[in-house]
Parts: structure tokens; sequence; C-alpha cells
């Protein structure tokens, strides 16, 4: 009896004992939800999100999935924030079409969205019957194809290479394919395009397959930096690393490590601190009763990241490291 | 009832109702932790989060009941959701839709079944088999690429009230209810236990083990293919991504209510119960904005802590 009470006080104990001191109060909460918090990407995008939220004097909640497709976990969360009463929320989608029911409860409860990073597809927030959506990011297309023009010059013009790409049905997969794609097109001979679903473990096996595949590769280019990483793994093990080039895309602290040491040739760097400020930013904005522009849509920059600037784009970074 | 409640020393209260103390002492501790958890819109939502899961288990109870196990169903939630996406914007009517997603998903099951009864192969291997097999044809079914834009009312399996309760709260009693019965009025439920408790005895005593080894494995799909049905109504878009890690939170909700993976013990009070502490757990902790990586520790700590529990009481 005594041990079986004093289990269910020690379930008890570690909660409160852990967790009890995170509860605080403040006049303005905003609830701030990535993809994931497992890719270095989105933590350096909260820390730039807690920055701004520290300077504007909100409380910002930060929750997300275990992993980048969990479009059930997100609309859990997107309706625990609203019972949390939660002022403004901003949201990197796991699908571009598929968390529309969770975009109507906020709409329903008076909640403003800010759509970060991953664009909500326009066709499903209108046939949904939403109100338009701002948003802040990268212009992918844009960025994929500086990463085929890069391919291109690394690769003298000809050659066969190989695209991993993301989470299939979500709009940055298609940008940066397509973006990679239309620049090497009729140049450039595109021998594998496979999904690796943003994570690394699986870019590291879908690598080696497509090693194994295509003995003569020259060129890998990996839609986001934690699938970089893990064909880079691939790479160094069948002893590669030399032969075939390597693009990735993101610009994570891991991935510009690895651009600095000669591992990683070349990566589209994004700007996912900006993203998280503007968009804490235009929350607050909103939930204070401010109108913003109904189509308002702001493009982050792109920048390609080689050995020549890869310092300076690890110092801008020191700031937002967690 | 007075009677009944009289006869127990609070010793053997806690022994005979340790998971339903567990979970509203969960629940009152979050009343006092976050001011918005208390609400009946709050309540309401937890349990509707809590119940494709709860659906899932009632299947995942059974099988393990028999002492078996069932790791294909949240492959088999992303092939119904994806294979019901197809079949409504094919268009066919939302009804015959909904009834061949569920046909689709006790078809899976009862293909598990017959190959693990009549093929005498483990269960655990039958179904990881399953689940990538199931994964594959999700994924097949479509390119890889979700459904969107299904047609219009089709939601409203999700989102409809009735006299204000959210229509998720009715489904999760109906099924329960129902298979309340069933297991304890009707034979199949004394025959599902015995198995699990002893096989040979069972066999012995005239039970067809096979066959009811084969329905165990059925109920496992039919209630896998209701939870998609759910889930893709819920989020209103259907992805071969959906329900994976699925048969994780319903084997968990299984045991934390109570079930003993060894066969021959079980109860799907105990299950939904299960399922929403789970739900609570993920709700409240994030209300109290406590970190998604450390909400995954507190869960497991308290799976681990419901077994272990359980077995205490058990000896």
């Amino acid at each position: 009896m005594s041990t079986k009470l004093f289990t269910l006080a020690l379930i008890s104990a570690l909660i409160v004992g852990l967790v009890g001191p995170a509860v605080m109060a403040a006049d303005m909460k905003i609830g701030f939800m990535p993809m994931t918090l497992s890719n270095q990407y989105f933590q350096t995008m909260v820390e730039g999100a807690k920055k701004r939220a520290s300077q504007l004097g909100v409380e910002l909640s930060v929750q997300a999935p275990k992993s980048h497709s969990s479009v059930g976990a997100q609309l859990r969360i997107i309706e625990n924030m609203i019972t949390r009463g939660v002022d403004a929320l901003c949201i990197v989608p796991a699908s571009s079409t598929g968390l529309m029911s969770g975009l109507q409860k906020a709409q329903n409860a008076g909640i403003p969205v800010v759509n970060i990073d991953t664009q909500f597809s326009q066709k499903s927030i209108e046939g949904a019957g939403l109100n338009p959506i701002p948003y802040i990011g990268t212009d992918n297309y844009d960025g994929a194809k500086k990463a085929g023009n890069k391919a291109l010059e690394l690769l003298g013009g000809e050659g066969k290479v190989a695209i991993l790409t993301g989470v299939p049905g979500q709009q940055n997969t298609r940008d940066r394919k397509n973006g990679f794609m239309d620049a090497v097109e009729g140049k450039l001979e595109i021998v594998a395009t496979q999904t690796a679903n943003w994570e690394v473990e699986e870019g590291y096996n879908v690598t080696q397959n497509i090693l194994q595949a295509n003995p003569d590769l020259g060129l890998i280019f990996a839609s986001n930096d934690g699938m970089a990483l893990g064909a880079l793994r691939a790479l160094k093990e069948a002893g590669k690393q030399d032969e075939i080039e390597l693009i990735g895309y993101d610009a994570i602290p891991a991935a510009l490590e690895s651009v600095k040491a000669g591992g990683i040739d070349a990566d589209v760097a994004q700007f996912p601190a900006e993203m998280g400020k503007g968009g804490v930013t235009m929350a607050y904005q909103m939930a204070s009763g401010e109108s913003i522009a109904v189509n308002h849509h702001r493009n982050t920059p792109t920048k390609l990241i080689t050995q020549d600037n890869v310092d300076a784009m690890i110092n801008y970074l020191e700031n937002y490291s967690g | 009832m007075t009677k009944e409640l009289t006869e127990y020393l609070p010793n053997d209260l806690l022994e005979k109702y340790g998971i339903y103390i567990g979970f509203l002492a969960v629940f009152v501790f979050f009343c006092f932790m976050s001011p918005n958890f208390l609400s009946q819109r709050n309540v309401f939502n937890i349990i509707v989060q809590s119940s494709v899961i709860a659906i899932i288990a009632i299947g995942e109870t059974i099988v393990i009941s028999t002492g078996g196990i069932d790791l294909s169903v949240g492959s088999v939630v992303a092939l119904v959701s994806v294979a019901l996406g197809l079949m409504l914007i094919s268009p066919l009517p939302i009804f015959l839709a909904v009834a061949f997603s569920i046909l689709l998903g006790t078809a899976v099951g009862l293909v598990n079944g017959l190959i693990i009864s009549y093929g005498n192969m483990p269960s655990f291997i039958v179904t990881l088999g399953m689940m990538s097999i199931a994964k594959g044809a999700a994924l097949m079914l479509n390119g890889g690429q979700p459904v969107a834009s299904l047609p219009m009312g089709f939601d409203k399996i999700a989102t409809t009230d009735i006299f204000g309760v959210p229509i998720f709260v009715v489904y999760v009693i109906v099924a329960y209810s129902i298979m309340f019965i069933i297991l304890n009025k009707h034979k199949l439920g004394r025959y599902i236990y015995a198995i699990g408790d002893n096989e040979g005895a069972a066999r012995l005593s005239g039970i067809n083990v096979k066959k009811i080894r084969t329905t165990s494995f059925v109920f496992g799909g039919l209630f896998a293919g209701i939870g998609a049905v759910m889930l893709t109504a819920r989020l209103n878009y259907a992805t071969p991504l959906s329900g994976s890690g699925f048969e994780l939170d319903a084997i968990a909700a299984a045991v934390i209510g109570g079930t003993a993976l060894s066969g021959g013990k079980g109860s799907i009070v105990g299950t939904v119960v299960g399922a929403l502490l789970l739900g609570t757990l993920k709700n409240g902790l994030t209300l109290m904005n406590v970190s998604s990586f450390f909400q995954q520790v507190i869960i497991g700590t308290v799976i681990i802590l419901a077994v272990f529990v359980d077995k205490l009481r058990s000896q």
C-alpha cells in the first residue's frame, strides 16, 4: 500500500519539481510551433523568436512534435495552445495542405496566425474558407536555384546528380526540388530523386543505396542539412568524399562546421532566426490589433555558403545558439 | 454498491482501482497546475485528442489478451487513410468510402490473423512484416503524396456536436460499450482470455483456438480502420505519414490499463483510462508549457510506473 502511494507521489513530485518553475505570467502569450525541435534549424528559429519575445516583453510558449511529419500532433498542439489562451500563434506546418482544421479552430477562437518557413497552400486556405494568413520565410525555389547553379559550377557543366528531397506534400519539398531541377535541367543528368523526410538517418541510408546504384555519381543535392549530414556519413564510409560533391540547404551550425572542414562543399543558408523574430513581431502586432496587409508575404534572404564565407556565417549564428 | 465498497479495505481499493486513482491523481494535479485545464471545453479536447488511440487500443487490448501483439495498426491507419482519401476524391459517396475503408482495415487484420493462426507464426514477426507492407502500400497508393481537398461534408464525421458533446466522445462511448458487452457477456470474451491464459488448456477444453486468435486480429484491423477514418476526418486530410507510432501508443494504453503482455488478463475499461491518461498528460503538460522533449520523458516514466504498480498489485 505505502509503496503504491509512494509511487503516485513520486509521479507528482517528479512533475512538480522539474516543471513547476516554467509557469509564469505575462500580459501577452504567443504560441510558437515549429515543425519539430529535433533539428538545429528550428532550434535557431526558436532562439530568434525567444530573443524578440523578451524584447517585446511577451511570454513565448514553444511546443513541437517529435519528427518532421506529425500533422496530427501539430493539430493537438494548436488545440492545446488555444486552450492555454495564447493571443497569437506562429506555425511552421508539417503539411502545407493538412492543417486546415487547426487553422479553422484558431480562426474560430479569434487567434491570429502567422505562417513561418513552410508555406500553407493558398488553394487549401481558400478552399477551407479561411482568412488569408501572412507568411514569412525563404523563397525556397530561388534558394534551390542557387544550389543548382553552384552544382553546374562544381561539375563544370556535366555529370550525374542525385537529389534528396524532404517530406512529401510540403511546399518546401516541392520548391527546393523544382528550383534545383530547373537550374540544372538539360545540363546535368538527374539519376535519382529520393525522399529522406528531412531526417539525418534516412539521408544516410538513402545515400548508401544511391551510391550502390550509381557508382559514377558526381554530386548530391541534399535539400536540407540533416539529410546532407547523413549523406556525408555515407560518402565518407564509401571513401567517395573527394569524388562526389555535396550541397546542403539551411546552414545549420553542424553543417557549417562541415563546410569549414571541407566535408560539405556548399550550403544554401536560410535565416531561420530572422523568421522567428519576424514571426513573433508580426504575431505581436496582430494580437495588439494592428492591421497587417492581408496577403502579407515577406521573404527572408538566402545566401550561398562555401569555405570562403563560412566563418562569417558561423559568427552570425553564434548569436542564436541556445 | 455500498455493501461492496465496505467490504474493501483501502488496500484492496487501491489494488483494484490503481489505474483510476492514478488517473485521478494526474487529473487533479493538472487542475492545480494550469488555470486553463479544468473547463468543459478542455476536458472534451482531451477526450477527442485521445479518441483515435482509444479506439485503436480496443483491438490491441483484445489481441494482447490472447497473448499476441499487433504492431501493424499504425501502418494500417496510414494505408486506410490514403485509400479513404483517394476513394473520397474518386468520387465515391462518403458513406461507401467510409464503409470500404473500415472493411480494408478489417481485411488486413484478417490476413494477419490467418497467417498467424494457420501458419503457426509468431504475431510479433507477422505484424512487424505487415507494418512495413501496409506502410509501403500507403506510400505507393498516391506516390507518397497526401490527399487534400477532401469533399465537403466529410469532416462532419469529426466536427459534429451532439447537444454540445463532440461526436468523437460518442464514438468512444459506443465502441467501448459494445465491446464491453461482447467481452464480458459473450463467450467470445471468455475464450479470448482463456487462450491468453493457457492456450493448451483452452484447446483441450474444446475452444477453436485458431478461429478465436484470427478473430482477435480481425478486431485489431477493424478498430485500426475505424481509427483511420476518425483521424482522416479530424485532419480533413489523408497522408501516408499518419499513424506512425500509433501501435506503441495503443500498446501503452492497454498496458497502462492493466492488460498483461503475457496474455490472459485485460480490461477494456482500463484501456480507455490508459488512453485518456496518455492524452491528459500530453494536454496538461502542453498547457503548463513543459518542453516537448521533457514531456516524452514524463510519459515514458508514467508507463513504466503504471506497469510497476500493476506488478505489485498482482503479487
